[in-house]
Protein backbone atom coordinates (compact mmCIF):
# COMPACT_ATOMS: atom_id res chain seq x y z
CA UNK A 1 0.00 0.00 0.00
CA UNK A 2 2.85 2.47 1.41
CA UNK A 3 4.56 1.80 -1.93
CA UNK A 4 1.52 2.24 -4.40
CA UNK A 5 0.97 5.60 -2.74
CA UNK A 6 4.65 6.39 -2.87
CA UNK A 7 4.89 5.39 -6.52
CA UNK A 8 1.58 7.66 -7.42
CA UNK A 9 3.20 10.41 -5.49
CA UNK A 10 6.67 10.21 -6.88
CA UNK A 11 5.06 9.88 -10.33
CA UNK A 12 2.83 13.07 -9.85
CA UNK A 13 5.73 14.76 -8.68
CA UNK A 14 8.14 14.01 -11.56
CA UNK A 15 5.30 15.12 -14.06
CA UNK A 16 5.09 18.47 -12.46
CA UNK A 17 6.88 20.90 -14.82
CA UNK A 18 7.95 23.43 -12.26
CA UNK A 19 9.99 20.83 -11.38
CA UNK A 20 12.25 20.94 -14.23
CA UNK A 21 12.03 24.81 -14.14
CA UNK A 22 13.34 24.83 -10.88
CA UNK A 23 16.18 22.43 -11.94
CA UNK A 24 16.82 24.68 -15.15
CA UNK A 25 17.53 27.66 -12.32
CA UNK A 26 19.45 25.48 -10.08
CA UNK A 27 21.85 23.87 -12.99
CA UNK A 28 22.43 28.34 -13.55
CA UNK A 29 22.81 28.96 -10.52
CA UNK A 30 26.08 26.32 -9.97
CA UNK A 31 26.86 27.40 -13.55
CA UNK A 32 27.13 30.90 -11.51
CA UNK A 33 29.67 29.24 -9.06
CA UNK A 34 32.16 29.29 -11.41
CA UNK A 35 32.18 32.88 -12.80
CA UNK A 36 31.83 34.16 -8.74
CA UNK A 37 35.21 31.46 -8.31
CA UNK A 38 36.95 33.72 -11.52
CA UNK A 39 36.18 36.51 -9.94
CA UNK A 40 38.11 35.33 -6.30
CA UNK A 41 41.75 35.61 -5.43
CA UNK A 42 43.11 31.69 -5.95
CA UNK A 43 39.98 30.47 -4.25
CA UNK A 44 38.05 29.65 -7.49
CA UNK A 45 37.40 25.90 -6.26
CA UNK A 46 36.23 27.05 -3.31
CA UNK A 47 33.63 29.43 -3.60
CA UNK A 48 32.60 26.70 -6.58
CA UNK A 49 31.99 24.42 -4.26
CA UNK A 50 30.08 26.55 -1.51
CA UNK A 51 27.92 28.14 -4.00
CA UNK A 52 26.94 24.42 -5.50
CA UNK A 53 26.53 22.90 -2.45
CA UNK A 54 24.19 25.96 -1.49
CA UNK A 55 22.01 25.86 -4.64
CA UNK A 56 21.92 22.13 -4.21
CA UNK A 57 20.40 22.71 -0.15
CA UNK A 58 18.18 25.62 -1.49
CA UNK A 59 16.64 24.56 -3.93
CA UNK A 60 16.18 21.08 -3.18
CA UNK A 61 14.80 23.01 -0.04
CA UNK A 62 12.45 24.85 -2.94
CA UNK A 63 11.29 21.61 -4.17
CA UNK A 64 10.45 19.54 -1.06
CA UNK A 65 8.36 22.79 0.40
CA UNK A 66 6.72 23.18 -3.11
CA UNK A 67 6.10 20.02 -4.02
CA UNK A 68 5.78 18.72 -0.11
CA UNK A 69 2.81 21.62 1.40
CA UNK A 70 0.69 20.77 -1.45
CA UNK A 71 1.25 16.75 -0.84
CA UNK A 72 -1.76 16.04 1.42
CA UNK A 73 -3.94 19.43 0.59
CA UNK A 74 -4.29 19.22 -2.92
CA UNK A 75 -5.27 15.51 -2.40
CA UNK A 76 -7.67 17.22 0.16
CA UNK A 77 -8.72 20.30 -2.37
CA UNK A 78 -9.01 18.25 -5.55
CA UNK A 79 -11.06 15.61 -3.60
CA UNK A 80 -8.81 12.72 -4.83
CA UNK A 81 -8.65 11.86 -1.13
CA UNK A 82 -12.18 10.52 -1.42
CA UNK A 83 -11.43 7.79 -3.62
CA UNK A 84 -8.12 6.65 -1.37
CA UNK A 85 -9.91 6.91 1.97
CA UNK A 86 -12.81 4.70 0.91
CA UNK A 87 -10.44 2.08 -0.23
CA UNK A 88 -8.95 -0.48 2.00
CA UNK A 89 -5.84 1.29 3.20
CA UNK A 90 -4.73 2.90 6.79
CA UNK A 91 -4.23 6.59 6.85
CA UNK A 92 -0.51 6.19 8.20
CA UNK A 93 0.28 4.45 5.09
CA UNK A 94 -1.71 7.39 2.83
CA UNK A 95 0.58 9.65 4.89
CA UNK A 96 3.71 7.60 4.89
CA UNK A 97 3.49 7.27 0.91
CA UNK A 98 2.97 10.82 0.64
CA UNK A 99 6.06 11.37 2.16
CA UNK A 100 8.26 8.44 0.69
CA UNK A 101 7.04 9.38 -2.71
CA UNK A 102 8.18 12.62 -2.53
CA UNK A 103 11.49 12.00 -0.62
CA UNK A 104 12.44 10.00 -4.30
CA UNK A 105 11.65 12.34 -5.73
CA UNK A 106 14.10 14.61 -3.79
CA UNK A 107 16.52 12.05 -4.28
CA UNK A 108 16.36 11.89 -7.80
CA UNK A 109 16.49 15.28 -8.17
CA UNK A 110 19.44 15.48 -5.42
CA UNK A 111 21.05 13.04 -7.16
CA UNK A 112 20.52 14.88 -10.44
CA UNK A 113 21.67 18.31 -9.26
CA UNK A 114 24.69 16.46 -7.33
CA UNK A 115 25.71 14.73 -11.03
CA UNK A 116 25.62 18.13 -12.74
CA UNK A 117 27.47 20.42 -9.86
CA UNK A 118 30.46 17.26 -9.60
CA UNK A 119 31.03 17.43 -13.56
CA UNK A 120 31.49 21.48 -13.39
CA UNK A 121 34.02 21.00 -10.57
CA UNK A 122 35.52 18.08 -12.84
CA UNK A 123 35.51 20.37 -15.98
CA UNK A 124 36.68 22.94 -14.03
CA UNK A 125 40.01 20.99 -12.17
CA UNK A 126 40.24 18.13 -14.41
CA UNK A 127 39.98 15.84 -11.28
CA UNK A 128 37.20 14.30 -8.94
CA UNK A 129 39.49 14.60 -5.64
CA UNK A 130 36.76 16.28 -3.89
CA UNK A 131 34.02 13.48 -4.99
CA UNK A 132 34.00 11.39 -1.57
CA UNK A 133 33.53 14.88 0.83
CA UNK A 134 30.69 15.68 -1.81
CA UNK A 135 28.85 12.61 -1.92
CA UNK A 136 29.07 12.70 2.48
CA UNK A 137 28.20 16.92 2.42
CA UNK A 138 25.08 15.90 -0.08
CA UNK A 139 23.84 12.75 2.10
CA UNK A 140 23.86 15.05 4.88
CA UNK A 141 21.84 18.02 2.97
CA UNK A 142 19.42 14.88 1.65
CA UNK A 143 18.82 14.24 5.26
CA UNK A 144 18.25 17.56 6.23
CA UNK A 145 15.72 18.04 2.91
CA UNK A 146 14.08 14.93 4.50
CA UNK A 147 13.18 16.93 7.62
CA UNK A 148 11.76 20.08 5.51
CA UNK A 149 9.69 17.11 3.34
CA UNK A 150 8.60 15.79 6.86
CA UNK A 151 7.75 19.33 8.18
CA UNK A 152 5.81 20.25 4.91
CA UNK A 153 3.41 17.07 4.88
CA UNK A 154 2.95 17.55 8.66
CA UNK A 155 1.56 21.51 8.02
CA UNK A 156 -0.11 20.06 4.67
CA UNK A 157 -2.45 17.96 6.39
CA UNK A 158 -4.69 20.90 8.16
CA UNK A 159 -3.39 23.87 6.87
CA UNK A 160 -3.12 25.67 3.18
CA UNK A 161 0.11 25.31 0.61
CA UNK A 162 0.46 29.34 1.22
CA UNK A 163 0.27 28.85 5.77
CA UNK A 164 2.18 25.56 5.13
CA UNK A 165 5.02 27.40 2.89
CA UNK A 166 5.24 30.13 5.85
CA UNK A 167 5.40 27.25 8.69
CA UNK A 168 7.69 25.10 6.75
CA UNK A 169 10.27 28.10 5.47
CA UNK A 170 9.99 29.27 9.32
CA UNK A 171 10.77 25.90 10.67
CA UNK A 172 14.02 25.35 8.48
CA UNK A 173 15.23 28.78 8.86
CA UNK A 174 14.79 28.32 12.87
CA UNK A 175 16.63 25.08 12.73
CA UNK A 176 19.49 27.09 10.98
CA UNK A 177 19.36 29.17 13.79
CA UNK A 178 18.95 26.77 16.82
CA UNK A 179 22.25 27.63 18.75
CA UNK A 180 20.80 31.13 19.31
CA UNK A 181 17.96 29.67 21.45
CA UNK A 182 21.22 28.47 24.18
CA UNK A 183 22.66 32.31 23.66
CA UNK A 184 19.28 33.36 24.57
CA UNK A 185 19.01 31.25 27.37
CA UNK A 186 22.29 32.00 28.97
CA UNK A 187 21.90 35.97 28.45
CA UNK A 188 18.54 35.37 30.47
CA UNK A 189 19.96 33.75 32.91
CA UNK A 190 22.72 35.96 33.18
CA UNK A 191 19.92 38.84 33.99
CA UNK A 192 17.88 36.64 36.49
CA UNK A 193 15.11 36.33 34.08
CA UNK A 194 13.68 32.94 34.67
CA UNK A 195 10.53 32.79 32.26
CA UNK A 196 12.65 33.93 29.28
CA UNK A 197 15.69 31.40 30.27
CA UNK A 198 12.82 28.52 30.08
CA UNK A 199 11.24 29.83 27.22
CA UNK A 200 14.50 29.88 25.27
CA UNK A 201 15.27 26.19 26.54
CA UNK A 202 11.73 24.67 25.34
CA UNK A 203 12.14 25.90 21.89
CA UNK A 204 15.43 25.08 22.06
CA UNK A 205 14.53 21.24 22.53
CA UNK A 206 11.22 21.61 20.79
CA UNK A 207 12.46 23.32 16.80
CA UNK A 208 14.58 21.30 15.13
CA UNK A 209 18.57 21.45 15.42
CA UNK A 210 19.95 21.64 11.88
CA UNK A 211 23.10 23.70 12.73
CA UNK A 212 24.81 20.59 14.19
CA UNK A 213 24.54 18.96 10.66
CA UNK A 214 25.29 22.02 8.66
CA UNK A 215 28.89 22.16 11.12
CA UNK A 216 29.52 18.22 10.40
CA UNK A 217 28.56 19.00 6.72
CA UNK A 218 30.97 22.08 6.29
CA UNK A 219 34.07 19.46 8.24
CA UNK A 220 32.94 17.25 5.48
CA UNK A 221 34.37 19.56 2.68
CA UNK A 222 37.22 20.60 4.56
CA UNK A 223 38.18 16.51 4.88
CA UNK A 224 37.80 16.68 8.38
CA UNK A 225 35.60 13.78 8.97
CA UNK A 226 33.34 13.52 12.18
CA UNK A 227 33.27 11.00 14.81
CA UNK A 228 31.09 8.38 14.59
CA UNK A 229 29.37 9.43 17.90
CA UNK A 230 28.87 12.63 16.17
CA UNK A 231 27.55 11.23 12.96
CA UNK A 232 25.42 8.85 14.74
CA UNK A 233 23.88 11.40 16.67
CA UNK A 234 22.76 13.84 13.67
CA UNK A 235 21.43 11.24 11.66
CA UNK A 236 19.21 9.81 14.47
CA UNK A 237 17.81 13.25 15.72
CA UNK A 238 16.95 14.32 12.11
CA UNK A 239 15.46 10.72 11.73
CA UNK A 240 13.20 10.88 15.55
CA UNK A 241 11.93 14.34 14.60
CA UNK A 242 10.91 12.75 10.98
CA UNK A 243 9.51 10.26 12.72
CA UNK A 244 7.41 12.03 15.36
CA UNK A 245 6.01 15.07 12.28
CA UNK A 246 4.81 11.75 10.33
CA UNK A 247 3.11 10.61 13.53
CA UNK A 248 1.45 14.11 14.13
CA UNK A 249 0.51 14.49 10.47
CA UNK A 250 -1.19 10.34 11.02
CA UNK A 251 -2.68 11.63 14.35
CA UNK A 252 -4.45 14.59 12.26
CA UNK A 253 -4.91 12.84 9.06
CA UNK A 254 -7.07 10.27 11.22
CA UNK A 255 -8.95 12.69 13.10
CA UNK A 256 -10.15 14.52 10.15
CA UNK A 257 -13.11 14.57 8.27
CA UNK A 258 -13.83 14.63 4.49
CA UNK A 259 -16.62 17.35 3.79
CA UNK B 1 -34.70 -13.51 6.03
CA UNK B 2 -32.40 -11.32 3.72
CA UNK B 3 -29.26 -9.84 4.87
CA UNK B 4 -29.04 -6.43 5.60
CA UNK B 5 -26.18 -4.50 3.82
CA UNK B 6 -26.84 -1.50 5.02
CA UNK B 7 -28.48 -0.73 7.93
CA UNK B 8 -28.99 3.01 9.84
CA UNK B 9 -30.88 3.95 12.66
CA UNK B 10 -31.39 7.14 14.34
CA UNK B 11 -28.84 9.29 12.55
CA UNK B 12 -27.99 12.11 13.13
CA UNK B 13 -24.80 14.43 11.82
CA UNK B 14 -23.80 17.91 12.61
CA UNK B 15 -21.77 20.12 11.02
CA UNK B 16 -20.20 23.26 13.06
CA UNK B 17 -19.06 26.57 11.75
CA UNK B 18 -15.60 27.24 12.11
CA UNK B 19 -15.35 29.98 13.95
CA UNK B 20 -18.57 30.63 16.23
CA UNK B 21 -19.25 27.00 15.95
CA UNK B 22 -22.98 27.47 14.79
CA UNK B 23 -24.45 23.85 14.84
CA UNK B 24 -25.72 22.66 11.57
CA UNK B 25 -28.05 19.66 11.18
CA UNK B 26 -27.56 17.96 8.04
CA UNK B 27 -29.40 14.44 9.08
CA UNK B 28 -31.60 14.21 11.54
CA UNK B 29 -33.22 10.48 13.04
CA UNK B 30 -31.96 8.82 9.59
CA UNK B 31 -33.42 5.15 9.71
CA UNK B 32 -32.70 3.22 6.43
CA UNK B 33 -32.15 -0.70 5.47
CA UNK B 34 -30.72 -1.91 2.00
CA UNK B 35 -31.06 -6.01 1.70
CA UNK B 36 -28.23 -7.59 -0.53
CA UNK B 37 -28.79 -7.44 -4.07
CA UNK B 38 -31.27 -4.52 -3.80
CA UNK B 39 -30.75 -1.27 -5.74
CA UNK B 40 -31.52 1.92 -3.44
CA UNK B 41 -32.21 5.37 -4.93
CA UNK B 42 -31.86 8.21 -2.01
CA UNK B 43 -33.40 11.18 -3.67
CA UNK B 44 -33.70 14.92 -2.68
CA UNK B 45 -33.29 18.13 -3.69
CA UNK B 46 -29.71 19.86 -3.43
CA UNK B 47 -28.76 19.99 0.54
CA UNK B 48 -31.01 17.69 1.44
CA UNK B 49 -28.24 15.59 2.90
CA UNK B 50 -27.36 12.48 0.56
CA UNK B 51 -23.71 13.21 -0.09
CA UNK B 52 -23.69 13.76 3.44
CA UNK B 53 -25.22 10.22 4.15
CA UNK B 54 -23.10 8.65 1.36
CA UNK B 55 -19.83 9.96 3.53
CA UNK B 56 -21.20 8.45 7.06
CA UNK B 57 -22.00 5.28 5.38
CA UNK B 58 -18.38 5.20 3.80
CA UNK B 59 -16.85 6.31 6.78
CA UNK B 60 -15.52 10.57 5.79
CA UNK B 61 -17.34 11.59 8.21
CA UNK B 62 -18.17 10.57 11.81
CA UNK B 63 -21.87 10.47 12.74
CA UNK B 64 -23.22 12.84 15.51
CA UNK B 65 -25.73 10.53 16.71
CA UNK B 66 -26.73 7.03 15.91
CA UNK B 67 -25.73 3.68 14.81
CA UNK B 68 -24.44 2.66 10.93
CA UNK B 69 -23.41 -0.70 10.03
CA UNK B 70 -22.31 -1.45 6.46
CA UNK B 71 -21.64 -4.98 5.75
CA UNK B 72 -21.76 -5.67 9.15
CA UNK B 73 -18.94 -3.29 10.04
CA UNK B 74 -18.61 -0.01 11.29
CA UNK B 75 -17.98 2.54 8.48
CA UNK B 76 -14.62 3.06 7.56
CA UNK B 77 -14.03 -0.69 8.67
CA UNK B 78 -10.78 -2.22 6.07
CA UNK B 79 -12.17 -5.53 6.09
CA UNK B 80 -15.77 -4.05 4.07
CA UNK B 81 -13.95 -1.17 2.33
CA UNK B 82 -11.99 -3.95 0.70
CA UNK B 83 -15.54 -5.35 -0.66
CA UNK B 84 -16.75 -1.38 -1.41
CA UNK B 85 -16.76 -0.18 -4.79
CA UNK B 86 -17.54 3.99 -4.43
CA UNK B 87 -17.80 6.98 -7.18
CA UNK B 88 -17.89 10.52 -5.88
CA UNK B 89 -20.10 13.43 -7.21
CA UNK B 90 -18.39 15.00 -9.80
CA UNK B 91 -14.61 12.94 -9.55
CA UNK B 92 -11.43 14.79 -10.19
CA UNK B 93 -9.38 12.50 -10.92
CA UNK B 94 -5.57 12.52 -11.40
CA UNK B 95 -4.83 14.54 -14.08
CA UNK B 96 -1.12 13.05 -14.67
CA UNK B 97 -2.03 9.51 -15.01
CA UNK B 98 -3.58 7.49 -18.14
CA UNK B 99 -6.36 5.68 -17.41
CA UNK B 100 -4.54 2.59 -16.81
CA UNK B 101 -1.98 3.71 -14.63
CA UNK B 102 -5.14 5.27 -13.09
CA UNK B 103 -7.06 1.41 -12.59
CA UNK B 104 -3.49 -0.08 -11.90
CA UNK B 105 -3.29 2.33 -8.85
CA UNK B 106 -6.20 1.70 -7.12
CA UNK B 107 -5.70 -2.08 -8.18
CA UNK B 108 -2.66 -1.95 -6.16
CA UNK B 109 -4.81 -0.68 -3.15
CA UNK B 110 -6.60 -3.62 -3.33
CA UNK B 111 -3.65 -5.55 -2.58
CA UNK B 112 -4.08 -7.28 -6.72
CA UNK B 113 -1.27 -8.94 -7.72
CA UNK B 114 0.33 -7.66 -11.06
CA UNK B 115 -1.42 -10.00 -13.55
CA UNK B 116 -4.45 -9.53 -11.97
CA UNK B 117 -4.10 -5.86 -11.94
CA UNK B 118 -3.64 -6.23 -15.74
CA UNK B 119 -6.07 -8.11 -16.71
CA UNK B 120 -8.83 -6.41 -14.90
CA UNK B 121 -7.73 -2.87 -15.93
CA UNK B 122 -7.89 -4.26 -19.80
CA UNK B 123 -11.49 -6.19 -18.95
CA UNK B 124 -13.09 -2.22 -17.00
CA UNK B 125 -11.59 -0.18 -19.55
CA UNK B 126 -13.73 -2.56 -22.25
CA UNK B 127 -16.93 -2.62 -20.13
CA UNK B 128 -16.97 1.59 -20.21
CA UNK B 129 -15.40 1.54 -23.80
CA UNK B 130 -12.63 3.12 -23.39
CA UNK B 131 -10.00 0.65 -24.20
CA UNK B 132 -8.54 2.59 -26.86
CA UNK B 133 -8.18 5.69 -24.19
CA UNK B 134 -6.44 3.48 -22.14
CA UNK B 135 -3.08 4.98 -22.38
CA UNK B 136 -4.48 8.72 -22.81
CA UNK B 137 -3.39 11.31 -20.12
CA UNK B 138 -6.77 11.86 -18.02
CA UNK B 139 -6.64 15.07 -18.38
CA UNK B 140 -7.79 14.98 -22.18
CA UNK B 141 -10.67 13.19 -20.77
CA UNK B 142 -14.19 14.69 -21.10
CA UNK B 143 -16.47 14.62 -18.40
CA UNK B 144 -18.26 11.81 -20.33
CA UNK B 145 -14.99 9.82 -19.96
CA UNK B 146 -14.18 11.08 -16.89
CA UNK B 147 -17.34 9.26 -15.25
CA UNK B 148 -17.00 6.19 -17.13
CA UNK B 149 -13.82 6.12 -15.71
CA UNK B 150 -14.79 6.87 -12.33
CA UNK B 151 -17.07 4.00 -12.61
CA UNK B 152 -14.40 1.54 -13.76
CA UNK B 153 -12.65 2.71 -10.82
CA UNK B 154 -15.28 1.83 -8.64
CA UNK B 155 -15.64 -1.45 -9.40
CA UNK B 156 -11.58 -2.75 -9.79
CA UNK B 157 -12.21 -4.61 -6.56
CA UNK B 158 -15.52 -6.28 -8.06
CA UNK B 159 -17.16 -5.16 -4.97
CA UNK B 160 -19.83 -6.31 -3.65
CA UNK B 161 -21.61 -3.06 -2.73
CA UNK B 162 -20.93 -0.28 -4.63
CA UNK B 163 -22.04 3.66 -3.80
CA UNK B 164 -22.47 5.75 -6.77
CA UNK B 165 -22.84 9.51 -5.93
CA UNK B 166 -24.74 11.34 -8.62
CA UNK B 167 -23.50 9.23 -11.40
CA UNK B 168 -25.17 10.65 -14.61
CA UNK B 169 -24.31 14.53 -13.16
CA UNK B 170 -23.33 16.42 -16.05
CA UNK B 171 -23.72 13.49 -18.59
CA UNK B 172 -25.06 14.17 -22.18
CA UNK B 173 -27.94 10.92 -23.30
CA UNK B 174 -25.37 9.07 -24.72
CA UNK B 175 -23.19 8.73 -21.31
CA UNK B 176 -26.31 8.64 -19.59
CA UNK B 177 -27.41 6.03 -21.01
CA UNK B 178 -23.78 3.80 -21.27
CA UNK B 179 -23.64 4.55 -17.03
CA UNK B 180 -27.39 3.21 -16.55
CA UNK B 181 -26.81 0.11 -18.79
CA UNK B 182 -23.67 -0.64 -16.44
CA UNK B 183 -25.74 -0.37 -13.44
CA UNK B 184 -28.46 -2.67 -15.01
CA UNK B 185 -25.86 -4.96 -15.58
CA UNK B 186 -24.86 -4.47 -11.87
CA UNK B 187 -28.05 -5.25 -10.97
CA UNK B 188 -28.07 -8.29 -12.98
CA UNK B 189 -24.87 -9.86 -11.34
CA UNK B 190 -26.84 -9.36 -7.75
CA UNK B 191 -24.52 -6.40 -7.01
CA UNK B 192 -25.72 -4.09 -4.01
CA UNK B 193 -26.00 -0.63 -5.35
CA UNK B 194 -26.59 2.58 -3.08
CA UNK B 195 -26.88 5.80 -5.38
CA UNK B 196 -27.82 9.34 -5.24
CA UNK B 197 -29.66 10.56 -7.61
CA UNK B 198 -31.75 13.84 -9.28
CA UNK B 199 -32.55 11.44 -12.57
CA UNK B 200 -36.14 10.15 -11.62
CA UNK B 201 -36.18 7.90 -14.96
CA UNK B 202 -32.92 6.12 -14.52
CA UNK B 203 -34.07 5.78 -10.78
CA UNK B 204 -36.97 3.83 -11.78
CA UNK B 205 -35.58 1.60 -14.21
CA UNK B 206 -32.60 0.64 -11.94
CA UNK B 207 -33.90 0.92 -8.46
CA UNK B 208 -35.81 -1.63 -6.40
CA UNK B 209 -36.26 1.01 -3.55
CA UNK B 210 -36.14 4.36 -2.91
CA UNK B 211 -35.90 6.95 -0.15
CA UNK B 212 -36.64 11.03 -0.56
CA UNK B 213 -34.24 13.57 1.64
CA UNK B 214 -35.55 16.56 2.41
CA UNK B 215 -34.05 18.71 4.67
CA UNK B 216 -32.34 15.89 6.30
CA UNK B 217 -35.14 13.98 7.25
CA UNK B 218 -36.27 11.00 5.22
CA UNK B 219 -40.01 11.71 4.28
CA UNK B 220 -40.91 8.88 2.39
CA UNK B 221 -39.39 5.31 1.15
CA UNK B 222 -40.81 2.62 -0.16
CA UNK B 223 -40.51 -0.04 -3.29
CA UNK B 224 -40.56 1.20 -6.77
CA UNK B 225 -42.98 -1.04 -8.08
CA UNK B 226 -45.35 -0.66 -5.44
CA UNK B 227 -45.69 3.33 -5.54
CA UNK B 228 -45.66 3.21 -9.29
CA UNK B 229 -48.67 0.32 -8.85
CA UNK B 230 -50.44 2.03 -6.05
CA UNK B 231 -52.57 4.38 -8.51
CA UNK B 232 -51.77 7.03 -6.77
CA UNK B 233 -48.78 8.00 -8.44
CA UNK B 234 -48.67 7.81 -12.21
CA UNK B 235 -44.52 8.57 -12.37
CA UNK B 236 -42.20 8.44 -9.73
CA UNK B 237 -41.39 12.11 -10.30
CA UNK B 238 -45.01 12.63 -8.83
CA UNK B 239 -44.53 10.74 -6.04
CA UNK B 240 -40.88 12.66 -5.06
CA UNK B 241 -42.82 15.95 -5.84
CA UNK B 242 -45.83 15.49 -3.58
CA UNK B 243 -43.58 14.16 -0.75
CA UNK B 244 -40.96 17.44 -1.06
CA UNK B 245 -43.98 19.82 -1.21
CA UNK B 246 -45.77 18.57 1.57
CA UNK B 247 -42.91 18.11 3.98
CA UNK B 248 -42.18 21.75 2.24
CA UNK B 249 -45.48 22.81 3.42
CA UNK B 250 -45.15 21.33 6.89
CA UNK B 251 -42.10 23.06 7.60
CA UNK B 252 -43.89 26.58 6.28
CA UNK B 253 -46.52 25.93 8.83
CA UNK B 254 -44.24 25.30 11.67
CA UNK B 255 -42.90 28.78 10.72
CA UNK B 256 -39.41 26.37 11.13
CA UNK B 257 -38.89 27.30 7.75
CA UNK B 258 -35.09 28.68 7.87
CA UNK B 259 -33.49 27.06 4.89
CA UNK B 260 -30.03 26.39 7.04
CA UNK B 261 -29.59 22.73 5.63
CA UNK B 262 -29.57 23.46 1.80
CA UNK B 263 -26.97 26.72 2.87
CA UNK B 264 -24.91 24.31 4.35
CA UNK B 265 -25.10 21.01 1.90
CA UNK B 266 -25.35 23.69 -1.17
CA UNK B 267 -22.12 25.06 -0.11
CA UNK B 268 -20.19 21.67 0.13
CA UNK B 269 -21.34 20.13 -2.55
CA UNK B 270 -19.93 22.97 -4.93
Amino acid sequence: MIGAIAANTFRETVRDRVLYAILIFAALATLAGVVFGSLSADQDVRVLEDLGLFTITTFGGVIAIFLGTNLVFKEIDRRTIFLIVTKPINRWEFVTGKFFGLALCVFVTNFAMGLFFQLVIWFQTGNFNSALPMLGSLSLIYLELLLVIAIATFFSTFATPLMSMIFTCGLWLVGHLSFSFELLAALARKNDSIATEKLALFLQYVMPDLAKLTTVRGDMMDARYPSADLLGYVIAYILAYLVILLSLSTIIAERREFN
Amino acid sequence: MTEAVIEVQGLVKDHFSNFLRKRFRALDGLNLKVEKGESFGLLGPNGAGKTTTQKLLLGMLKPTEGSIRVLGKSPGDKEALAKIGFLPENPYFYAYLSASEFLDFFAQLFDMNKNDRKARTKELLELVSLSEAGNRPIRKFSKGMMQRLGIAQALINDPELVFLDEPNSGLDPIGRRDIRNIMLMLKEQGKTIFFNSHMLPDVRDICDQVGVLHRGKMVGQGRVEDICRSGTYKELEDYFMDLINSSEEKYRQSGNATPYHIEREGAQQK
